[in-house]
């Protein structure tokens, strides 16, 4: 067993160790039930800290934005009686189609009959199930919410790591935009360097799918603009993301 | 009859089966708050609605995951927006308030916040912050809430390492003793 660890605790239990100080410390933790014990009692009054601060609303779009994020997850929708349930212009046959599209793109096979075909076979609920779980065990994602004009609107990054294949946008309910217009896709660094990831032009379908040709990693926000030309600097944002996903679950 | 609301524990098991409307009874009973830590952390508004949606959508991606020895539901999941908040304070060296002032100024109580509706307990909490002398709540205030290392407040309070640990330890001492009295 490791040195004990207990005049570490409070820094621990507060977050006020560096990482390095902190795995130190859960590492002893694991193998030391006394350490563990005390921390776990130090752990109970800063779990009270939160109760010490001022309560603010967040804005009511943050809750729908949250479900949203999540739908494309979900086995079963919201519960009847759940009085705030907003869920802006998505239907249940659009995210069907929309699973089945980012299977389809996730699976390489991207030729429209195929597409028709799989759409038809995943109506099935069993089925609809099966495919959004392949989605979540092989994708990690970006919300974009739509702004401005482009409100209601919104757009999915997925990544497919698990599958080796080139990442997506799904996005639901694009606007028609000028003739002259295209959209960008963007991905930001940590730094705020722009990279073109793709240019395209609504389709004027509910759900469009846009492949991106550039690696996800190394960066942690995505955005669209209405730009003039497929290169150049960007112009309007309608659509960005706020913050990476995490990497993987606590 | 007031409606039953479903425990926290059910919720989470919810969650874990994937069930949308558990997501959405969580935000509601605790996206308030978990939104109210984070802008406590990072003082911005924007800022602090990614962090709770981040940290709702990594609970409901780890529910399945959770175990009870990691603390109830609402410490857990408070934990998580505690982390990320830290993190991009501690990433983005824009949000992070640089001179110690800063992160001291900004206060559990606001002109613009709405009143708080607090229950005994959160009231016992309080007040046991309050009573701490001021060396020992500054030090507790800004390593939790300013994401401050116990080396670099060692550093910003001019003080040596020992005596920071030592005002966090007394400080939480005293915290665990007040919250004692109560239950």
């Amino acid at each position: 067993m490791t040195e004990h660890v207990l005049d570490e605790l409070e820094a621990y239990a507060l977050g006020a160790l560096g990482s390095t100080d902190a795995e130190r410390v859960a590492q002893h933790l694991s193998t030391c039930a006394s350490c563990r014990a005390e921390a776990a009692t130090l752990a109970e009054v800063v779990d009270s800290l939160p109760d010490t601060v001022a309560l603010r609303e967040p804005r009511p779009a943050l809750r729908d934005r949250l479900l949203q994020a999540a739908t494309p997850e979900a086995r079963s929708r919201v519960a009847a009686g759940s009085r705030r349930w907003s869920f802006g212009p998505i239907r249940p046959w659009r995210l069907a189609i929309a699973a089945v599209t980012a299977v389809v793109i996730v699976l390489g096979a991207a030729d429209v009959d195929a597409y028709r075909r799989l759409v038809a076979v995943t109506a099935e609920r069993d089925q609809y199930n099966r495919t959004m779980e392949s989605i979540r065990e092989g994708a990690r994602t970006w919300y974009m919410a739509g702004t401005g004009s482009f409100a209601g609107s919104g757009g999915t990054l997925y990544d497919p790591r698990a599958t080796g294949k080139q990442p997506f946008v799904l996005f639901h309910d694009l606007p028609p935009i000028a003739a002259d217009k295209v959209l960008t896709i963007w991905l930001v660094s940590p730094d705020s360097t722009w990279a073109r990831a793709a240019t395209f032009r609504p389709n004027g379908e509910d759900i469009q799918v846009v492949e991106i040709s550039s690696e996800v990693a190394g960066f942690d926000r995505c955005a669209v603009t209405v730009d003039d030309s497929p290169w150049g600097k960007h112009g309007v944002v309608v659509m960005e993301s706020r913050i990476a996903p995490p990497t993987s679950v606590p | 009859m007031p409606e039953q609301q479903p425990a926290d524990d059910a919720l989470l098991t919810a969650l874990a089966a994937r069930d949308l409307g558990a997501l959405a009874a969580l935000y509601d009973r605790y996206g308030r708050l978990a939104y109210s830590l984070a802008y406590r952390i990072l003082g911005e508004s924007e800022a602090a609605e990614d962090v709770v949606q981040d940290a709702f959508l990594s609970a409901w991606r780890g529910a399945a995951t959770y175990r009870r020895e990691r603390g109830n539901p609402r410490a857990w999941l408070l934990s998580i927006v505690h982390h990320r908040a830290v993190d991009i304070l501690r990433r983005k060296t824009t949000f992070r308030p640089a001179p110690l002032e800063m992160a001291e100024s900004q206060p559990s109580d606001d002109d613009t916040a709405l009143a708080a509706e607090k229950n005994v307990e959160q009231r016992t909490v309080r007040d046991a912050l309050e009573a701490l002398p001021q060396a020992q709540r500054r030090t507790i205030e800004l390593a939790y809430f300013g994401g401050y290392t116990h080396v670099e407040l060692s550093e910003l309070m001019g003080v040596p390492l020992g005596t920071v640990k030592g005002r966090m330890r007394i400080g939480l001492q005293k915290m665990r003793r007040a919250l004692e009295r109560t239950r």
